[in-house]
């Protein structure tokens, strides 16, 4: 299943993806959990600490940093950039704004 | 005074700047209330119920000499304020920008909010809601304003959001325009406070972004009541504790900014 979470701020976006990523994990199910908010904070609800959620480098930067001749498909790029979080979550962020004007 | 108000979803940016905003028309000052929000929910602390937007791209003019939009000629920014906003509560206008109707193009309603940052003496104090998150609020909208509140609860999601978008404020490299020559003032603004503990959860969370809380909003769950019925806090809790905060933070922000006067001596060009 590929499921998409949207909604006012504030209403709760993060606590549910976060605990749903987790309840299905638990189930044995393999979840993939991605941050696609500009300002992600799925790190906290998912059971990460405020230090590692704010570690998280957004996969876009990485992929910006690394030689584009060689982007790797979308498992290595979880593999190699992502987090694993509680329960055996595969965490990653999408897309995070460290820059006032990001290319 | 030109105000930018930017939080995490949810803090109360919408509250806060729609208070304010009637509290200052109140005392005479002519208010001018932009949601910036794609999701606009300023209107609600305004009193309104319709929240139509946008300034039509034919009152624009496309440069010529370069990309972008400007002005039409002969036309006098106070006009197409009048024009495209509302009259809200207590007299203050009220511009939606954010969430456009399908026939209208972004670039014009941008380029409009450009040209009103011109008119820095034109008596208006400027309130703009934005939207929550950081991607939005600093691709233009922020920069332009003379304070940024940054609203901040106390959970770690909204501190760490808070972080974050303090540092967006401070970056050094930003392509800022001209207008306005000083990089905004940026304060915090702490919301929803239960308890003592909930204040110094804040203070520790912040305290090496060495920024000031300008105010300290206690937690009311009356707002939440007034949130259910979609009813502005001014209206169903004239009286609350928050109100009281919030008419200090006015106070202070007429105090600190420029053009924090009373515009009652006929309009200004």
């Amino acid at each position: 299943m590929k499921i998409a979470v949207v909604g006012k701020g504030g209403s709760g976006k993060t606590t549910t993806s976060g605990t749903t990523a987790r309840l299905l994990a638990r189930k044995g199910k393999r979840v993939i959990a991605l941050d696609c908010d500009s300002n992600p904070n799925l790190g906290l609800s998912i059971g990460l600490s405020v230090a590692e959620t704010d570690r998280l480098v957004s996969l876009r930067q990485r992929l910006d940093e690394e030689d584009a001749e060689h982007a790797p498909s979308a498992h290595e790029i979880l593999e190699r950039f992502g987090t694993l979080a509680p329960d055996g979550i595969q965490m990653a962020v999408v897309s995070r704004i460290d820059q006032y004007d990001p290319g | 005074m030109r105000i930018a108000v930017v939080g995490k979803g949810g803090t109360g940016k919408s509250v806060i700047s729609g208070t304010l905003a009637r509290v200052l028309a109140r005392r005479g000052h002519k208010v001018l209330a932009m949601d910036v929000d794609t999701m606009p929910g300023l209107a609600f602390s305004l009193g309104l119920a319709n929240q139509t937007g946008g300034i039509l791209p034919e009152e624009m003019a496309e440069k010529q000499e370069k990309k972008g939009w400007k002005l039409k000629k002969g036309t006098r920014i106070n006009t197409l304020v009048s024009k495209y906003s509302q009259v809200a509560a207590d007299g203050v206008r009220y511009l939606q920008l954010g969430k456009l109707p399908d026939k209208l193009k972004p670039g014009s309603t941008m380029a409009f909010w450009y040209v009103l940052q011109r008119f820095k003496r034109n008596g208006w104090d400027m309130f703009a809601d934005l939207a929550a998150g950081t991607r939005q609020p600093f691709s233009g909208w922020a920069n332009s304003a003379e304070m940024l509140l940054l609203v901040i609860e106390p959970s770690a999601k909204s501190v760490l959001s808070v972080r974050r978008l303090a540092k967006l404020a401070q970056w050094p490299k930003r392509k800022r325009k001209k207008i306005p020559p000083e990089p905004p003032q940026v304060m915090l603004v702490a919301n929803k406070l239960r308890s003592q503990d909930d204040l110094v959860l804040i203070q520790q969370g912040t305290k090496d972004l060495d920024l000031p809380i300008v105010a300290e909003i206690p937690f009311d769950s009356e707002l939440a009541v007034g949130e259910q019925l979609g009813k502005a806090l001014l209206d169903h809790r004239p009286n609350a504790a928050a109100v009281r905060t919030i008419e200090k933070l006015a106070n202070f922000l007429v105090e600190k900014t420029s053009n924090g006067l009373v515009q009652n001596k006929g309009e200004s060009k």
